[in-house]
């Protein structure tokens, strides 16, 4: 038969149900007519004859069950009898569904939300066609992935055989002054190789994109434009292709404009190239680039990998000074994108995965609550009847039913949270774009729903229609309740408590390291200090000595303004710009190759820097105005560097060699060791230089005030633009939030894991709290006899106290032991904080017990209560 | 197996039904009575299966059903082959010969 028809036959024996069982009504009517009259005929009596064809029939309403359970669409109908029976049982029981839903919807929320952002941020394909052909090489040094070298990368380019295109970038930009506009302002440029945009098969909207001639005429005088800065300057204009772009003065054609949905590793405005003269990596042994590879079709990551690495020892026996040790590893780029995210996000969600335990366990154990209650009306269908199949399925489509509402409810929680998850989750650098729930995200959902549904509803179905009706139904409503349900549910809430426990550990870990991070000993002083990025012009002040003169004469002016204290200038202030680590080494001791040199940061600063940042000197001299160029060129040392530099020989006085100046720097001071360049990693060894003995277009300003330090952005601002409205001051921001920007990451985790762990919580207080009552309920009459019989009421407050706080101790034996083997997987999330951390663990331990203490206490406390008489009549 | 042995009579009966509703529309009770003579008695038709067999039947499309008057003029549901149900008819009785023929092997075998 055609599918069509079968599909209209169940339609038809659905909705048109009734008038199918008229129509039959009427037609079994007629055969008994038909055969009494035959019967009649036959001799016999009216009576008679109806009564032997009624029998004949065999039972009118068998007959049409029969009929009915042979239509089309018999078993969908069931279905829709069962899940109209499941609303209704759910409905008379609006306590225990409603707390049930809230509880389900809260785990299936939470759950989806994370796992709709994973999907869109970790399992997302990079946005770039055949995006599993594209690789990132990094350079590697004893195992440490980090940017390779230009001039390496030339190398890797004519050698190899596995990329169809094998491009290089950097993946910070540069701050180039644009002049020519109404204002002069700041654009980030990234420089790249000509192949970068082939390689990711990126094309231009307008104009064109970089090709191999460009490169080999050496001249850098192309630059390919971000849509947005097509926009913000040019208002979208064809003629801006082919117009000409000063970037510090220098002129440059704009022959390109990106596609607006372009977005890779940064975030620039203009594009350049880097070529064979610079400006980066002259040598061998500066790295400042990443490579972007494209694997020819065929090619296996693996056989790339290998090639790469065959390519790299080649360049080691080729150029054994600077190329020793150094390799270069493979990275897909999909999980180059996420990597910094990747164990944050999955971490959130295993979390998420754990609160939906708990909360499964905990619904589980009022479904076991209800179907002990329901025992006797199971007894009493089965008695009619019900087949013990039928009764399960009845059962299990209930618990279905509450999960999948359940999960409505938890996909519109994470829908109208999903604002909120895409603010504070960790996105890395991918970005999310699209709306983060999708038609897999509710799949997720619905399949998340109907497994707890399956999952919570399977054994009180099957507990709960174990039965015998006949011993059921005589023993009525004090029916015995199986010792082994009891301990299910028991069991259920230790399952809660463990879990529990393992999350508040975890928290308690993260908890941790986040107060070691955000108290860190930073080595200066953020406090009132407003921050911002200074640009003048060469074409203004060509010479080092013009600029050594505008920027001391602005610290002079600067400093008269109502409310500073002092300010300064550096290359690069702490946490606000990061690395530049250099080789330094006595002059006397040069290392044999740079690798084996004494590494420091190195920042250029004005005199007074140490003082206005508040970092102590504890040695020497600061530098000083007579520190000019000409004179003998002066550093200072920081306490790490010259451990490093001389073991803690006395340095003042002794030259040294910063990283490839040919000049010797003679140490005048020792600075203590601050933070200058990450807030988590420790102190780095820092030479610091004078920017008295330098020229400088760009630096960065900071200013110590004596109010808040916001308020000083624009008089700064103003004070510039009178004295130079070509200067740009930019970027500003208080020291304060350059640092907290720092926290916001393990902040976010922090704080979610926590309040992931408190939602267990709850949730183990209200099964515990749900088990005991339960518990003093069933043993009610046991209390009011111990009472007639002279129990004190602390006797049995204790009793009960002690069933519960039982249970949360092997909960919480349970949860500890799992605890450990989890939170190694945190560890690399963690700063400054042992994944045994006893105080974690005792925290979370004292808190879980106490929460466990309260609940227990209030269905001990209703044992106390019970009515002697009252419950002695009853028995 | 009581399954196997209930398939076997309800295939047996659908064909029964069909091959009686070649010669004209009938209701039910026309449909089992004739049965019962053809057969001189050695099948009954109970209702309890006669009824289900023709809702499937019907469902199947190869018969149809249509509301007329009985020689007593009461009104009766009239049963009436398809063409999918001659077709079908053809096939199960082709099925049938086979089955016939084959076990008559087996049993006739020395």
């Amino acid at each position: 038969m055609p599918a069509y028809r079968r599909f209209v036959s169940t339609l038809r024996s659905l909705f048109r149900k009734t008038a199918l069982d008229s129509e039959l009504d009427r037609e079994l009517q007629s055969h008994v007519e038909m055969l009494t009259e035959e019967k009649v005929s036959a001799g016999m009596t009216k009576t008679e004859a109806r009564r032997a064809a009624l029998l004949e029939l065999g039972g009118m309403a068998q007959v049409k069950e029969e009929v009915r359970a042979r239509r089309l669409g018999a078993t969908l109908d069931t279905w829709l009898q069962d899940i109209r029976y499941a609303f209704r049982t759910l409905r008379n029981n609006l306590g225990f569904t409603v707390v049930a839903l809230l509880i389900l919807s809260l785990g299936i929320g939470a759950t989806t939300s994370l796992f709709s952002t994973i999907h869109s941020v970790l399992l997302r394909g990079v946005p770039f066609e055949q995006p599993e052909r594209l690789v990132i090489g990094q350079k590697t040094i004893e195992g440490r992935a980090s940017w390779v070298s230009r001039v390496d990368y030339y190398d890797f380019h004519e050698l190899n055989q596995s990329f169809e295109q094998l491009a290089a970038m950097t993946d910070f930009t540069v701050q180039r002054t644009v002049t020519g506009g109404p204002r002069p302002e700041l654009v980030q440029v990234g420089y790249v190789t000509w192949n970068v945009f082939p390689a990711l098969r990126v094309l231009p909207v307008a104009g064109r994109g970089f090709t191999r001639d460009d490169e080999v005429d050496g001249a850098n005088q192309f630059v390919v434009i971000s849509y947005g800065y097509w926009q913000s300057r040019f208002g979208g204009a064809t003629q801006a292709i082919g117009s000409t772009l000063p970037l510090d003065g220098v002129p440059r054609t704009v022959i390109g404009v990106l596609p607006p949905d372009f977005r890779f590793l940064i975030d620039a405005d203009a594009w350049s190239l880097v070529d064979r003269n610079g400006p980066f990596d002259l040598r061998r042994d500066s790295h400042s680039h990443i490579v972007i590879g494209r694997l020819k079709p065929g090619v296996t990551f693996a056989q790339a990998q290998q090639e790469v690495s065959t390519i790299a020892r080649g360049l080691a026996d080729e150029y054994p000074v600077t190329n020793t040790g150094k390799g270069m590893r493979l990275t897909r780029m999909q999980s180059f994108m996420v990597r910094s995210v990747r164990t944050s996000l999955l971490l959130l969600l295993a979390t998420s995965v754990l609160v939906l335990i708990v909360a499964c366990a905990n619904v589980a154990g009022l479904m076991l609550a209800r179907s002990e209650q329901r025992r006797t009306e199971m007894a009493m269908r089965a008695a009619l009847g019900a087949a013990r199949k039928r009764l399960v399925r009845q059962l299990l489509t209930e618990s279905v039913i509450l999960t999948v509402t359940a999960g409505m409810l938890g996909v519109g929680l994470a829908y109208a949270m999903q604002g909120v998850s895409a603010q504070l989750l960790p996105t890395g650098e991918l970005g999310i774009e699209r709306p983060a729930i999708n038609a897999l995200a509710l799949g997720f959902a619905l399949f998340v729903a109907v497994t707890t549904g399956l999952l919570i509803g399977v054994i009180p179905a099957l507990r709960g229609t174990n039965l015998q009706p006949g011993q059921q139904l005589r023993s009525g409503k004090h029916a015995t309740i199986g010792m082994r349900s009891a301990r299910l549910r028991s069991g259920l809430v230790v399952l809660q408590v463990a879990t529990t426990v393992v999350l508040l550990i975890g928290s308690g870990l993260l908890i941790r390291s986040f107060a070691e991070l955000s108290s860190v000993e930073l080595g200066f002083d953020d406090h009132n200090l407003i921050t911002g990025q200074l640009q003048i012009q060469g074409t203004t002040y060509p010479t080092p000595e013009e600029q050594r003169q505008f920027y001391s004469s602005l610290l002079q002016e600067v400093e008269t303004i109502p409310g500073v204290v002092s300010a300064t200038l550096s290359s690069k202030l702490p946490i606000r710009a990061r690395w530049q680590d250099w080789p330094v080494y006595p002059v006397d001791e040069p290392p044999a190759t740079d690798l084996e040199a004494p590494m420091a940061m190195v920042r250029w600063v004005s005199p007074g820097y140490f003082r206005t940042m508040g970092i102590p000197l504890t040695g020497g001299r600061d530098f000083s105005v007579t520190d000019v160029d000409g004179a003998a060129y002066v550093t200072i040392l920081s306490e790490r560097a010259v451990q490093r530099v001389f073991l803690d020989e006395d340095p003042i006085g002794q030259a040294v060699r910063i990283g490839w100046d040919e000049r010797n720097y003679y140490v005048i001071g020792v600075a203590a060791d601050a933070r200058i360049n990450t807030l988590d990693g420790a102190p780095d060894a820092a030479a610091y230089m004078s920017t008295t003995q330098v020229g400088a277009t760009r630096l960065q300003i900071a200013v110590r005030t004596t109010i808040d330090p916001a308020q000083l952005v624009s008089p700064i601002e103003d004070l510039l633009q009178r004295k130079d409205p070509h200067a740009v001051f930019s970027w500003p921001a208080t020291m304060e939030s350059v640092v907290d920007d720092e926290l916001a990451g393990p902040r976010i985790i922090t704080v979610s894991l926590s309040l992931f762990s408190g939602l267990a919580l709850l949730l183990a207080a209200i099964g515990l709290y749900g088990v005991l009552a339960y518990h003093v309920g069933q043993r009610i009459n046991e209390f009011g006899i111990r009472l007639a019989m002279g129990a004190s009421a602390a006797n049995l407050l204790g009793m009960v106290l002690r069933r519960g706080l039982l249970l949360v101790a092997i909960g919480l034996l349970v949860g500890i032991a799992a605890a450990y083997p989890g939170t190694l997987l945190i560890r690399q999330l963690l700063f400054e904080t042992q994944t045994l951390d006893i105080a974690s663990y005792v925290a979370a331990a004292v808190f879980l017990g106490f929460v466990g203490a309260v609940a227990c206490l209030l269905p001990a406390w209703r044992a106390t209560r019970v009515d002697v008489v009252e419950v002695l009549r009853i028995e | 197996m009581a399954a196997g042995k209930a398939d076997l009579l309800r295939g047996t009966l659908d064909m029964l039904i069909l091959k009686t509703l070649t010669l004209q529309p009938m209701h039910g009770l026309g449909i089992s009575r004739r049965i019962e003579q053809v057969t001189e008695g050695a099948f009954t038709v109970k209702p309890g299966s006669l009824f289900p067999a023709l809702q499937r039947l019907e469902q199947e499309g190869w018969i149809k059903g249509a509301w007329g008057e009985s020689e007593n003029n009461r009104r009766a549901k009239y049963y009436q082959l398809t063409k999918a149900g001659r077709r079908r008819l053809g096939e199960e009785k082709k099925n049938w010969t086979q089955v016939v023929l084959a076990i008559t092997r087996v049993l006739e075998a020395t």
